[in-house]
């Protein structure tokens, strides 16, 4: 029946013990996956080295911190990596100023049950920009980025200033350069590709254009689309009914995730969940779920 | 040398079209025999659609990435999804010779890609599926 068939399945390919990690094992197979639980098994200095690659320089520079040594010119630490002996995961952090709060970059990957890596969280922000208040509400309960608590009169003020759901000050434009740099560091750890899932319709929105697809959520990214069209049923959601759903916004990928933000998705029997994503090291996939986007 | 050419669409029905007009264009530069054509357009087709009913059952659908290499002597069709890992060779071998009304419905995508391809690789891992058949050409 076949002229001729091969199947390979690398699933079952299995790295170096995730407990410790050896000298042996690094100058060994270079083609192997390293565990982020491997590498925090490294000694401090060896593990800040790798770990360094993580942030561009270029975001460092904007506010003077030495990439290097991560110190300001007032020789003060900015920069904070977490990544202990028997974690499987690491969290790197930049501020600007005195207050390690005050964060303008933060990172997690972690390692996931499937031998990859997961982005849980990415964070660009420009601190000396307006603060929003959309992470606390009025009684300073955490909304965690407005998923199970909002601060309505917050992310007014937030939408007004044209920040995106899920962002308290506006980013650093620099996600394209933080890509670059993950990718490379999960080159060099052999892995071939990482996992996210999006917070927002406009995260979505710039993950796709650095070349993610979708493992799930794409049919519904295009249900999107097209019920944001005139004529669809989230275009005619859009009727004023509060701040957040104006008539224009179908038109930007900004005013729909406020829409999505504000529960519009409901219209259709829809939820913003479970969609979930990958970008293949090396490769852009070439998803557009809204094209010519008005950002 | 080699052009490749690329597009990602969400795994439905309604892709598919999009999948054959995109095969069509490649060839169409390349001044590809028709007979050709038709061949990969249905390879294409029955392996796209095998993800679309089984890879994707259960879930809200993801992404088809379909990629189109030509080179001299050959042309080769990847086609990388991220849902369930499908085995090629656990497919039942369908009973072509059986009367039209006595063979089981379906099953005769894989057949007619292995029939008409001339390489097929499929590989599963954690970062996706990828099936990639190549075409010689005369």
């Amino acid at each position: 029946m076949f002229k001729r068939l091969i199947v390979r399945s690398e699933s079952k390919r299995i790295g170096p013990n995730p407990g410790n990690i050896t000298v042996s094992q690094l100058i060994g197979d270079a083609s192997l996956p390293v565990t982020l639980k491997a590498l925090n098994s490294l000694p401090e200095n060896p593990k800040l080295r790798l770990y360094r690659t993580l942030i561009p320089i270029q975001v460092l520079a904007e506010f003077d911190i030495n990439p290097r040594t991560w110190k300001n010119p007032d020789k003060q630490t900015q920069v904070r990596v977490e990544a202990d002996s028997g974690s499987d995961r690491v969290k790197i952090s930049a501020w600007y100023g005195d207050d390690p709060q005050n964060e303008f970059f933060y990172l997690e990957l972690a390692d996931n049950p499937y031998n990859g890596i997961d982005l849980n969280f990415l964070l660009a922000n420009n601190p000396i920009s307006q603060r929003f208040y959309t992470d606390i509400d009025a009684e300073e309960k955490e909304t965690l980025f407005g998923t199970v608590r909002r601060n309505l009169v917050e992310e007014e003020k937030a939408m007004r200033a044209g920040l995106a759901p899920g962002q308290i000050r506006e980013g650093l434009r620099s996600s394209q350069t933080v890509f670059t740099h993950i990718e490379t560091f999960l080159n060099m750890l052999s892995h071939h590709a990482v996992f996210l899932e999006p917070l927002t319709y406009v995260s979505a929105h710039i993950f796709e254009r650095r070349g993610f697809a979708y493992s799930k959520g794409h049919q519904l990214m295009d249900t999107i689309n097209k019920e944001f069209q005139p004529g669809g049923a989230l275009h005619q959601a859009l009727n004023g009914s509060t701040p957040f759903r104006q008539p224009r916004q179908w038109r930007t990928v900004r005013g729909r995730a406020w829409a999505i933000q504000d529960g519009i998705l409901e219209v259709i029997g829809k939820k913003w969940d479970d969609l979930k994503m990958i970008k293949q090291v090396g490769r852009h996939a070439g998803v557009n779920t809204f094209p010519n986007a008005e950002f | 040398m080699s052009q490749r050419f690329q597009m990602t669409r969400a795994a439905e029905l309604e892709s598919l079209e999009v999948f054959r007009d995109f095969i069509s264009d490649c060839c169409a530069k390349h001044n590809i025999e028709s007979d050709v054509v038709f061949e990969l357009k249905l390879a294409v087709d029955e392996a796209c659609t095998n993800i679309i009913q089984h890879g994707y059952k259960g879930m809200d659908p993801g992404s088809i990435i379909l990629s189109f290499r030509i080179e001299p002597g050959r042309i080769l069709v990847q086609i990388t999804d991220f849902g369930h890992a499908f085995e090629p060779a656990s497919a039942p071998r369908p009973n072509v010779d059986a009367p039209a009304e006595e063979r089981e419905l379906g099953g005769l995508g894989l057949y007619l890609i292995y029939q008409t391809m001339d390489n097929i690789d499929y590989q599963s891992s954690e970062d996706g599926n990828t099936l990639t058949f190549t075409k010689f050409l005369k």
